[in-house]
């Protein structure tokens, strides 16, 4: 079970550095800018990865 | 669909390639036969996973919560795949080796106890299994070719099985960290852009995106390796 939920979400820095940068990618959505959802959340991510590899 | 059949294919390959080590140091002290066994019921429990998986998925009506459930989970297995390979790339954690992980199970006092050996390649096969499962269950679904992403996983295992029984020894030479590393940058690509589409978010340039999506982050990820390899050493994604 705990293999299954690992598999599903990974562990607490991988959900923090998802969901912080799709929080970022929601609220430029929501903003004068809506455009830039598209960089911002794949810029969110690669900095999640990049903060990930270094832990 | 030529993209999703690839990354399952290639996702499916590495996992195989570390349930095979397991199943292979098991099988040298129960036999092959027990040995394929556990490995069989454990993919039985897989192909149980991906109908119930599948079906569960396809009963949302909604599609853009489909989406959205589906790219959240591709985008946590991207990050943290991409993640790993660009540490094991810099040399921040070791590179994962075969032969280190056959000798370390061969060492262990559980793999010459029948039962004990049965479970260890039962749930090495299952837990390889199931980063197969999400990847087979969340691409086939919002591809609408959940069969031939099953099939793309059962071509990967036939091709390691093969390449395993000709080997007879745990199969080092594969690339493990290069196929994470596309993979991670694949598979998140796939989770960005189903993720901000579910959203309501447009993408200017529509499928195509993807490609453009791979290249950032194959090229981000490859800049993340150079930056965080010590001057000292070599980088070696590739």
């Amino acid at each position: 079970m705990q293999g299954f939920i690992k598999t599903l979400f990974g562990d607490t820095s991988t959900l923090a550095v998802t969901a912080g940068a799709i929080f970022a990618a929601v609220l430029v959505l929501h903003s004068p800018v809506p455009a830039l959802a598209g960089a911002v959340l794949p810029l969110g991510l690669l900095a999640g990865a990049a903060y990930l590899a270094r832990r | 669909m030529i993209a999703a059949v690839i990354t399952t294919f290639l996702t499916a390959s590495v996992e195989w390639v570390e349930a095979y080590t397991i199943i292979l140091a098991v099988a040298l002290s129960i036999g092959w036969r027990r040995a394929l066994g556990a490995a069989a019921t454990a993919l039985v429990v897989l192909a149980l996973l991906t109908g119930i998986g599948s079906f569960a998925l396809t009963r949302i009506g909604d599609f853009a919560i489909l989406q959205l459930i589906i790219g959240v989970f591709l985008t946590l297995f991207g990050v943290r795949w991409l993640g790993k390979a660009v540490a094991r790339g810099a040399g921040l954690k070791k590179l994962h080796d075969e032969d280190v992980a056959f000798a370390s199970l061969r060492a262990s006092k559980a793999i010459n106890e029948a039962r004990a050996a049965w479970f260890i390649a039962f749930n090495g096969m299952l837990l390889e299994g199931l980063e197969v499962w999400l990847i087979v269950v969340a691409l086939g679904v919002q591809t609408h070719h959940t069969l031939a992403a099953a099939g793309a996983a059962i071509l990967a295992l036939i091709v390691v099985a093969a390449a395993g029984a000709l080997a007879r020894k745990p199969l080092s030479h594969v690339p493990e960290n290069t196929i994470k590393f596309v993979v991670g940058a694949g598979i998140l690509s796939f989770g960005t852009f189903w993720v901000l589409e579910s959203l309501g978010y447009h993408w200017p340039l529509g499928d195509v995106t993807l490609l453009a999506l791979f290249g950032f982050y194959g090229l981000g990820g490859l800049l993340l390796v150079r930056l965080y390899t010590p001057k000292t050493a070599k980088a070696g994604v590739i």
